[in-house]
């Protein structure tokens, strides 16, 4: 797990990481309930099959928020400091950024479990 | 090199110069500034206007339906005006005053002499007056768009919408372009010109909204163009994307119009919450607790804003699962909104107060936006909605989110930076008397329109019927609209005549602690030299910060070359790397606005001659600022900046801001792109065979087109590689080939459709195919223009193997051409037959 | 569905007045500043433990409750079926009975207390929208779709229903009464619009004049050669609740108003006036339209 990002590896775009495989898991499960319901025979499976493709999508993606937030807790220095992290330096700037990362998974993780919730409750393609 | 800035320095000569680069042009000439505080302010004034304009149609819905049976309004009056009302409020106040207030503001916020592009940023305030006068004025004639700001086909796309809609379409479509100007130019100018030392931890929170704001404009705005492209092609040229008797689908403008129009709700939220994020540590008294979590609420609204488009679909039809996604993430954008509004709390808590009149709207405003939403909330779930949607609660619902997150914000935000723009307070008396009055008056006109709503009256009616409960409310509501129109009025009166009556204050009158506060407001030079920023709140931890500043004791002190300069910094610490030499004063900007204005106003009344000419001409007007303007070669490798720093003034490639600006724009259309292809797919999705029976443009016509245009891409890529290595004949002939190759990709485009016959007026599916094929073309016609720029540029010895910077852009933009590419002949060649 | 609104509009109000308190006392009336530590911790519990955990209830309610209140798994067991189109401003109705039969009828809804119905909604020009506030939720009427709705009156009464999707000019007329019926009234009143109106039959100048003035070319009466589909059936419209799209109460007053200046009353409406027509006439028609109870 340490290894999987190189700690010098140092950008802005890893801040986006969880949010994006919340929009992700959010554009399967639609595009993948829209196409099952719209064209029945395309996929041509049973709606129970989309709900647990739509389980496994999610375990998935919060596996990775997971991967995430622990290179973001690195980062984050595993908390060793508190925030605010204003001083002009290099270190308080990368504590940031990994508490902010950190935060984001959080929230995306939430936001992904809602986004699966409905699998839960629709049994079909009800109008 | 010393430390200390050399004694010898001629300081007043230095100012003096600085002052005269900086000058803007006197006489009717001052209308061609570029300078970021005139175009801020030209920019906020018009949308101000265009806001009173939209609140005069306001009060006049109100007095149409402030008793039942009411025939001040005819119904075709009442139509245009509500719909009016709506789209004037939400594209020409509500986003344009974030951008007025953002090019106002950021620069000396991070510590910028100007934005990287200023010309950009003028062209921009230019499409959007032309724009927005075009729509507004449209009323007068009785030519409104009549059909709800939204625009729903068929009834926008019938003869009974009139030339209103095409007014609609074409005079937003000029804004949106404006928009996404201001994004590129927002983006770079946050990621690439702070100030140095400012890393992103130091980042003052309002640039942090604003980077991910025009984040947002790339990917929100795009889809709504390409639905306007759709929608126009449709009422122009009759091609069936919304016609269901031939294949099309009314709901495919309502997926493209909501994905823009959600976000678009945030985007007006975003930087109206980041003005309470730098009014509040203010009168506080002390930073913001929470700084990351405020960071965490903007990216994680920013993201989710995204997922709630269906929410305003719920009774469209969809399937269950659909919407129960939708409302999912329609609850979870609830949290980091949540968030913001506890940050502010516990940054007040741990402060000690001051309530001033910013203050005091700050807090009205966040009064009024929980309540918005908290019924935000009850609409997000489906069974509620239901019964809600489309009826005077939504309404409600709108306005307490619209006016509590966005214009108290904003009022807020014009009495607390006021004194940026003249040194002098708004005056506190009108202040307190107009927060109290808009307060009160808009409760009392909102509040009962939830209750109105419950009663079943539905929004969007120029009449209703007596005795069915709904009289006494809406005439609550009429009488709550006057009372916050008169508070309106009273920071009008306040705005126009303050300058008569106030003195000149001091510099820093709320002893805020953020850099836009180091207060020389005549002064257009933005910073007297550009210091290293060492805190959140530099004014407040840094000593003398400003005097040095002022006293020129900083980086770039001087214009001795007499350009306008200022500094490119790294995007995580801002280190500083190149001095950026931007534009200036130019006719180029209003004229480049102007023609292209009349391109859309002629295709309004399809003067298709006078389009064609005006298209002409600005694509000349862009070619003539961009070969004066742009990638000037330096007299000198490097500039001293100053306390021993010297910065090359020179940079291609991914160091550039150009190259930046080429990859955010073409991110821009790559949505735009993206959009239609999802169109295509979209009637794949609702219909058995969309084909409709057609056949498709064939396999090798696309295959040709792809295989030219990777031909192209190739032979342009080979030319920056081979120019680099200093041979400069054999990327010009490179260049040649590739424009010769992408011309005939063109060719070979357009042949799929027109050599099987396609008629885009008969089905869906000819339509979308021709659409994409001349997307595609058109893009890579756009492509021949930049190679052949590049080859001019060459010639003239504009262009040579170390000042490269055209042909790095270019090379950019054929990369995101080859994927287009890809995409489009892959999809209408390859897909039908993999069916 | 009304528990969760309540449960919301109370919630919703504590929730506002906590925040709008904790704002005051935060910026007003407390007498000393709390720690850094205390205020953060704050933003964790009250801006993200609490929020988090209230809308997650919400939600999982909320999902809970969404597919019992449409229970389309149960759309079999509908009896009635009644089939809405929507026009330009007008409301076309056909009732289909278990037993294959269809009455035709428009611009009123009747349907029977205490039993689930089925309405299948779609449009002939515009987005409508069909809205019985009283009863349920809207759905929309699109064009090139059929959209699905079931409601159960559980009151006799007579309801106020509306588009509630702006349709062009006269979208706020476009309205209609919706009338739960005891179930034997209900069957009883669509037997009898199951036939031609008595008043079809009776002796008098309006039949004449409404034919003469092709008026059947867009309207529909039943068991005269008039047979229009583009305009509302008017079979029975002597007995309807309101005319001109629940605009105006029926008397034969307000038929020949509407005869002579339809244009003006609902703009954007496709039926012409006839204000050409002698007073007479225009009495003779609404007396026949208005006998055919």
């Amino acid at each position: 797990m340490r290894h999987l990002l190189p700690k010098e590896v140092e950008t802005l775009w890893t801040l986006f990481t969880a949010p994006v495989v919340w929009a992700l898991h959010f554009l399967i499960c639609y595009v993948g309930a829209a196409v099952f319901c719209e064209k029945p025979g395309f996929l041509g499976m049973d709606f129970d099959n989309l709900r647990i493709a739509i389980g496994l999508v999610t375990v998935l993606a919060l596996a990775v928020i997971v991967m995430s937030a622990m290179l973001a807790w690195r980062q984050w220095g595993f908390g060793t400091d508190d925030p605010p992290h204003d001083d002009p330096t290099r270190r308080d700037r990368l504590l940031f950024q990994g508490y902010a990362t950190l935060l984001l998974s959080g929230l995306s993780f939430v936001a992904i479990v809602f986004t699966a919730l409905p699998a839960l409750f629709v049994t079909g393609c009800l109008r | 090199m010393s430390d200390r800035p050399k004694p010898d320095r001629d300081k007043a000569a230095e100012e003096a110069r600085l002052r005269a680069v900086w000058a803007n042009p006197g006489g009717w000439r001052y209308w061609t500034s570029v300078n970021n505080m005139q175009v801020g302010l030209w920019y906020g004034s018009a949308a101000f206007a265009f806001m009173l304009f939209a609140g005069l149609l306001g009060l006049l819905i109100r007095a149409q339906l402030a008793v039942p049976e009411n025939d001040l309004l005819s119904a075709e009056t009442y139509n245009q005006v509500y719909t009016l009302h709506g789209t004037v409020m939400m594209f020409l106040f509500a986003v344009p005053i974030f951008e007025a207030v953002a090019i106002f503001l950021l620069p000396p916020m991070l510590g910028a002499r100007d934005l990287p592009f200023p010309r950009l940023g003028a062209f921009g305030f230019w499409s959007f007056l032309i724009g927005g006068t075009f729509v507004c004025g449209s009323i007068f004639f009785g030519a409104a768009p009549n059909a709800g700001w939204f625009m729903y086909p068929p009834l926008a796309t019938s003869e009974q919408a009139g030339i209103g809609a095409d007014i609609w379409l074409l005079g937003l479509s000029f804004i949106e372009v404006a928009s996404l100007a201001a994004a590129v130019e927002l983006i770079v100018g946050i990621m690439k010109c702070r100030a140095p030392g400012m890393r992103v931890n130091l980042m003052p929170l309002f640039a942090w909204y604003l980077l991910i704001v025009a984040g947002m404009i790339l990917f929100a705005f795009p889809p709504l163009i390409a639905g306007d492209l759709l929608f126009e092609m449709q009422r122009m040229f009759d091609w069936p994307f919304f016609d269901p008797q031939r294949g099309g689908d009314p709901l495919l403008w309502q997926h493209l119009f909501w994905i823009f129009g959600h976000p678009e709700v945030y985007i007006i939220f975003l930087p109206a919450i980041a003005l309470l994020a730098m009014i509040i540590p203010t009168f506080a008294g002390r930073p913001i607790v929470g700084y990351s979590w405020i960071v965490l609420a903007a990216v994680g609204t920013g993201f989710l804003s995204f997922g709630l488009w269906v929410h305003h679909m719920f009774a469209t039809g969809l399937p269950q699962i659909s919407l129960a996604f939708f409302s999912a993430a329609s609850g979870a954008v609830a949290i980091p909104t949540g968030v913001q509004i506890f940050v502010f709390i516990a940054t007040m808590l741990a402060g000690r107060v001051i309530f001033s009149t910013p203050m005091l709207f700050a807090m009205g405003g966040l009064a009024i936006f929980v309540m918005g939403g908290l019924t935000g909330v009850m609409v997000a779930l489906v069974p509620f909605d239901w019964q809600a949607h489309d009826s005077y609660f939504v309404v409600a619902h709108l306005h307490y989110v619209l006016i509590g997150g966005m214009l108290f914000p904003v009022f807020a935000g014009l009495y607390y930076y006021y004194p940026l723009i003249d040194g002098k307070k708004m005056s506190d008396r009108v202040g307190r008397l107009a927060f109290w009055f808009m307060f009160a008056g808009f409760n009392i006109t909102f509040f009962p329109m939830h209750l109105t709503g419950l009663r079943g009256m539905p929004r969007r009616v120029y009449t209703y019927p007596a005795d069915i409960g709904w009289d006494w409310l809406n005439l609550i509501s009429t009488m709550g609209a006057v009372v916050l129109g008169i508070g309106m009025f009273a920071v009008v009166v306040d705005v126009t005549l303050h300058r008569r009556r106030h003195p000149r204050g001091k510099p820093n009158p709320w002893n805020a602690g953020t850099l836009e506060w180091i207060g020389q407001p005549e002064e257009l030079w933005g910073m007297r030299s550009i210091p290293r920023i060492e805190s959140r709140y530099p004014l407040w931890d840094q000593k003398d910060l400003a005097k040095s500043i002022h006293a020129g004791e900083w980086y770039l002190p001087h214009a001795e070359e007499g350009y306008r300069e200022t500094l490119v910094t790294s995007v995580l610490d801002a280190e500083p790397e190149q001095v950026l030499r931007v534009g200036g004063t130019s006719y180029l900007t209003i004229a480049s606005a102007a023609t292209l204005g009349t391109v859309f106003v002629a295709l309004t009344f399809k003067w298709w001659i006078v389009a064609l000419i005006a298209g002409v001409a600005f694509v000349a007007a862009v070619i003539w600022w961009l070969w004066t303007g742009t990638g000037a070669i330096p007299e000198k490798e490097e500039k001293d900046i100053g306390r021993g720093v010297s910065l090359p003034l020179y940079t291609s490639g991914v160091k550039s801001a150009g190259w930046w600006a080429m990859f955010i724009t073409m991110t821009g259309d790559g949505t735009a792109f993206a959009s239609l292809v999802f169109g295509y797919f979209f009637f794949w999705t609702i219909h058995d065979d969309f084909t409709g029976g057609v056949a498709g443009p064939g396999v090798f016509w696309p295959m040709a087109a792809l295989a030219l245009f990777a031909a192209a891409w190739a032979a342009t890529l080979g030319a920056r590689e081979v120019n680099r290595r200093g041979g400069v004949t054999a990327a010009r002939v490179l260049l040649v080939a590739g424009a010769l190759l992408s011309i005939a990709g063109c060719a070979a485009a357009l042949a799929g459709p027109w050599t099987t016959g396609l008629d885009p007026t008969a089905h869906v599916y000819p339509a979308i195919v021709w659409i994409l094929a001349i997307w595609a073309a058109v893009h890579g016609a756009v492509g021949v223009l930049m190679q052949l720029y590049c080859l001019a540029r060459s010639l003239a010895g504009r262009l040579t193997p170390r000042y490269d910077m055209e042909l790095h852009n270019v090379a950019l933009y054929w990369h995101f051409m080859l994927v287009t590419a890809v995409v489009t002949f892959g999809v209408i060649g390859l897909f039908p037959e993999a069916l | 569905m009304a528990t969760l609104f309540w449960a919301m509009t109370i919630g919703g109000a504590v929730v506002w007045s906590g925040v709008v308190a904790l704002s005051l006392y935060a910026s007003r009336w407390k007498r000393r500043t709390v720690s850094e530590k205390a205020a953060a911790r704050l933003i964790v519990w009250a801006g993200v433990v609490f929020p988090v955990s209230v809308l997650a209830a919400l939600l999982g309610y909320a999902l809970w409750l969404m597919p019992s209140l449409r229970p389309f798994a149960a759309a079999e067991q509908a009896r009635l079926r009644i089939e809405v189109t929507g026009a330009q401003f007008w409301w076309h109705v056909v009732y289909h009975r278990p037993d294959g039969t269809r009455v035709i009828s428009a611009n009123e809804v009747r349907l029977p207390v205490g039993e689930r119905v089925e309405f299948s909604l779609a449009s002939s020009d515009m987005i409508h929208s069909f809205w019985i506030p009283a009863l349920g939720g809207k759905m929309d009427l699109v064009p090139g779709r059929v959209n699905r709705l079931s409601l159960r009156a559980t009151r006799p009464g007579t309801y106020r229903g509306q588009c509630a999707e702006f349709c062009g000019t006269s979208h706020a007329l476009m309205a209609f009464p919706a009338i739960a019926m005891e179930p034997a009234d209900f069957e009883a009143w669509l037997d009898a619009r199951g036939r031609p109106s008595a008043g079809v039959g009776v002796a008098s100048n309006g039949r004449g004049l409404f034919l003469r003035e092709k008026c059947g070319g867009c309207h529909r009466v039943d068991g005269t050669q008039a047979q229009g589909t583009s305009g509302p059936d008017l079979s029975h419209v002597g007995s309807r609740l309101t005319i001109g799209a629940g605009l105006m109460e029926n008397d034969a007053d307000a038929l020949e108003r509407f005869i002579a200046h339809s244009a003006s009353i609902k703009g954007g409406s496709l039926m012409p006036a006839y204000p050409g027509l002698s007073a007479e006439d225009l009495a003779e028609i609404s007396t026949w339209l208005k006998g055919l109870q």
